[in-house]
C-alpha cells in the first residue's frame, strides 16, 4: 500500500504538484502572523524586511532561492498575485495572518493608508 | 606686353615668393579678360562658404596665372613655395574681379603643377592685414591642396603712392579702366590707372626702395599666413581623426555590454528622457492653469461640489505626472534619479527622483490651520508611516548600492577588461541595475499613495489649499532656480547688482501676498 502511494508519489502530474505548491505556499503562510516570501540577493525584499522591522514587526521570511523547490514556490506566487510579464521579480510577497497582502507596492500602500497596522494587530504581530 | 609680364614673373621668382601688388594683378586681369571672354563664370556660383578668402582670391590669382599662361609663360618659372601651395586655376577668368574680402568664392580646383602662387598681403593695415589671416584661416584645407588663400588685402587695393610699380603695360591700361570701374571697389579705378601710367614700372629695372620694401613686407605676411593656416589645418585634421578613435572605442566598449554612461550626457538624450522631458513641460503648463482654477475656486467660495470637481482634476493630474515618471522608469531610470528634468532648486530637496513625502507633509501642516484634531492625529500618522516607508525604500536602495559596488569590483580591478569573469560581473551589474527601477517606482507609488491620504484625511476646501499649496511652492523653487540662474555676477558692483534681484524678489513677494490673500 504505501509502495503504491509511494509510486503514485513519483509519477504525481506537474499540474498537479503546482497545486501542491499553492497549497505549501497558503501552509506557509499561515504559520506565522506575517510571513515574507524573498529571495536572498533582493534588495527590495531587503526594504520590506527594514519596514517590518522598523515597525517593531518580526516576519518570517522564506528565502525561496535557498529553498529546494522554490521554483515552484515562485510561480504559485506569481499565479496568485496574477502576474503575466514573466521575468519581473515577484518577490517580495507579503502574508499578513495568512491572508495575502501582495507585494512591495500594496505594502507601501497599505501602511499609507493606514490599513496596515490595524491589520499588524489584529494578526497579533503588533502590540501597542 | 609678353615681354613684361615676363620680367615681372622672373622677379618675383627671384624673391622666391610671387608678391604681386594688386594693381599688377590687375593689369593681368584684364589680360586675361581679354583671352578668356569666353571663360565660363561658373566660378562664382561654385560658392562655399569655408572657401572664403581663398575663392575670393582664388579670382584674383587665376587672372594673374591666366594673363601669366595667355602670354606662355611657363608656370615653373614662379618658384614653388616652401610648402608648395599650389594655386587652383581654371581657364580665364570673367572680367569682373570681385575682390572684395567679404565675399567668399571658391575658386577651381585645377592643379597647375609645380605652380604655386601668392600674394603677399600688405602689411601696410593692420586691419587688413587681420582681416587677411583670418580669412586665411578660415579656409579649408581641402584634401587635395588645390585651394590657395589669397592674402589680398584691400589694403592691395588703396594705391599707395610709389607703390603702382605696376608692369602693366599701358594700352590696356585705358582698356582695363571702364571694366573696372564697375566695380564696387573701384573707386580707385581711375586713381589705379593715373598711377600704373605715372609710377615707375615694376619690370625689375626701376623699383624704388619702398616698394621693394612693401613686397618684402608682403612677402613676409604672406609665408606668416601660410604657416598659421598650415597649423590650423594640422590641429583640424589631428582632431578629426581623434575623433574617429573616441567614436570607434565608444562603439567598441558599447558592444561589450559596456553602458558609457558619461558620453550619453546632454548631447543626446535617450528618446525617453526627451518625451518624458517634453510631457513635463507641458505637465507644468497644465499645473500652473490647475493653479489658477484652484486660486480662483477659492476666492469665488464655490460650493464643495464645485470646488470639490477642481481638486479631483488636481489629484488626476499629479496621478498623471507619476504615469509619467513611471514610464521614465521603465525606459530611461537615470534620467530620474539624476533630476535634470526639474530645476536646480528643486533637485537640491530631491529624495528618490522627486519630493520627499514626508518633508512636504512638514511644509502642508501649518498651511492647512486650522485642523480638527482627528485630522491632525492622522497627518501625523501619515508622516509618521510616510517616514517608515521611506526610511526602508533607502535602506534598500543603499543595500542596492552596496550590491552593485561589491559585483563591478569583484575579482582583481588590476587586470582591467581583461579579468577572468569581466563579462559575467558585467551581466550580473547590469541585472542589478535593472532592479533600480522599481525602487524608484516604489518611490512615486510612495508619492502617489500620500497625497491620496491627505485628500481623505482633509475636507474638499482644505484639500484645495493643500494643492494650492504645493503647487505654489513648487513654483516658487522653479522661480527661484530662475532668478539663480540669471543673478548678476559681478561681486565688486556690490548693491548694485543686488538691486536688480532685490526689486524681482519685492514683485515675487508683493504677488505671494495677493495669492494667499483669499484665505
Amino acid at each position: 500500500m504505501q509502495y503504491a502511494a509511494a509510486e503514485q508519489a513519483w509519477y504525481k502530474p506537474t499540474a498537479a504538484m503546482a497545486e501542491s505548491a499553492v497549497a505549501r505556499v497558503e501552509r506557509l503562510a499561515s504559520e506565522s502572523a506575517v510571513v515574507v516570501f524573498s529571495v536572498s540577493s533582493c534588495c527590495m525584499c531587503h526594504a520590506v524586511k527594514r519596514l517590518f522591522c522598523g515597525m517593531g514587526v518580526h516576519p518570517t521570511v522564506h528565502e525561496l532561492d535557498l529553498d529546494p523547490r522554490g521554483r515552484e514556490l515562485e510561480r504559485a506566487l506569481a499565479r496568485l498575485l496574477g502576474y503575466g510579464h514573466a521575468g519581473a521579480p515577484v518577490v517580495p510577497v507579503v502574508f499578513i495572518g495568512g491572508k495575502l497582502v501582495g507585494a512591495m507596492d500594496r505594502v507601501m500602500a497599505a501602511h499609507i493608508n493606514g490599513s496596515l497596522v490595524p491589520l499588524l494587530k489584529e494578526a497579533g504581530a503588533l502590540w501597542l | 606686353m609678353v615681354q613684361g609680364e615676363e620680367s615681372s614673373w622672373r622677379m618675383a621668382s627671384a624673391h622666391e615668393r610671387v608678391a604681386l601688388p594688386f594693381n599688377q594683378a590687375l593689369a593681368y586681369g584684364v589680360q586675361a579678360h581679354a583671352a578668356a571672354a569666353a571663360a565660363p563664370p561658373a566660378c562664382f556660383l561654385d560658392f562655399q562658404p569655408a572657401a572664403a578668402a581663398a575663392a575670393y582670391f582664388g579670382e584674383l590669382e587665376e587672372a594673374l596665372i591666366h594673363g601669366g599662361a595667355s602670354a606662355s609663360v611657363d608656370p615653373s618659372m614662379i618658384k614653388s613655395d616652401v610648402q608648395t601651395k599650389s594655386a587652383g586655376y581654371l581657364a580665364a577668368r570673367p572680367p569682373t574681379l570681385e575682390i572684395f574680402p567679404s565675399w567668399p568664392m571658391r575658386h577651381q580646383q585645377q592643379l597647375h603643377s609645380g605652380n604655386s602662387q601668392s600674394v603677399g598681403s600688405t602689411p601696410d593695415s593692420s586691419s587688413a592685414q587681420n582681416t587677411m589671416s583670418q580669412m586665411e584661416l578660415v579656409s579649408p584645407a581641402s584634401s587635395a591642396q588645390r585651394q590657395e588663400v589669397m592674402m589680398v588685402t584691400t589694403d592691395d587695393y588703396s594705391y599707395k603712392p610709389g607703390l603702382a610699380a605696376a608692369a602693366a603695360p599701358p594700352p590696356p591700361g585705358p582698356a582695363a579702366a571702364p571694366s573696372f570701374q564697375q566695380q564696387p571697389m573701384q573707386l580707385h579705378g581711375g586713381v589705379h590707372d593715373k598711377r600704373k601710367h605715372g609710377s615707375t614700372r615694376k619690370d625689375g629695372k626701376l623699383v624704388d626702395t619702398k616698394t621693394e620694401r612693401r613686397l618684402a613686407q608682403n612677402r613676409e605676411a604672406a609665408r606668416k599666413s601660410r604657416l598659421r593656416k598650415k597649423a590650423y589645418v594640422q590641429q583640424l585634421e589631428t582632431s578629426r581623426i581623434r575623433l574617429q578613435q573616441v567614436e570607434h572605442e565608444l562603439q567598441r566598449a558599447r558592444s561589450q555590454g559596456l553602458f558609457v554612461g558619461g558620453c550619453s550626457a546632454a548631447g543626446d538624450m535617450s528618446s525617453g528622457a526627451a518625451m518624458f522631458d517634453m510631457e513635463y513641460a507641458r505637465w507644468l503648463d497644465d499645473d500652473s492653469k490647475r493653479l489658477a482654477e484652484l486660486r480662483g475656486g477659492l476666492q469665488a467660495h464655490l460650493l464643495d461640489g464645485n470646488l470639490g470637481l477642481i481638486v479631483e482634476e488636481c489629484m488626476h493630474h499629479y496621478d498623471e505626472l507619476f504615469q509619467l515618471k513611471a514610464a521614465l522608469a521603465r525606459s530611461d531610470v537615470f534620467h530620474l534619479l539624476t533630476g535634470t528634468w526639474a530645476t536646480h532648486a528643486e533637485r537640491c530637496f530631491f529624495w528618490m527622483g522627486g519630493f520627499r513625502p514626508s518633508e512636504l507633509l512638514k511644509i502642508l501642516i501649518p498651511q492647512l490651520d486650522p485642523l480638527t484634531e482627528q485630522q491632525l492625529l492622522g497627518i501625523y500618522n501619515l508622516q509618521q508611516s510616510s517616514e517608515q516607508a521611506e526610511e526602508a525604500l533607502a535602506q534598500g536602495l543603499h543595500q542596492l548600492h552596496q550590491c552593485l559596488a561589491d559585483t563591478v569590483a569583484a575579482g582583481t580591478l588590476n587586470d582591467g577588461a581583461a579579468a577572468a569573469n569581466y563579462m559575467s560581473l558585467m551581466a550580473v551589474a547590469l541585472e542589478k541595475l535593472g532592479s533600480l527601477e522599481s525602487f524608484y517606482q516604489q518611490a512615486d507609488n510612495l508619492r502617489q499613495q500620500t497625497l491620496h491620504q491627505m485628500r481623505r484625511i482633509l475636507t474638499t476646501r482644505q484639500a484645495a489649499r493643500c494643492f494650492l499649496s504645493i503647487g505654489e511652492y513648487y513654483r516658487r523653487l522653479r522661480a527661484l532656480s530662475n532668478l539663480w540662474a540669471s543673478r548678476p555676477r559681478e561681486n565688486f558692483i556690490g548693491t548694485e547688482s543686488l538691486s536688480p534681484t532685490a526689486t524681482e524678489l519685492q514683485v515675487m513677494h508683493q504677488q505671494q501676498q495677493n495669492q494667499f490673500s483669499g484665505f
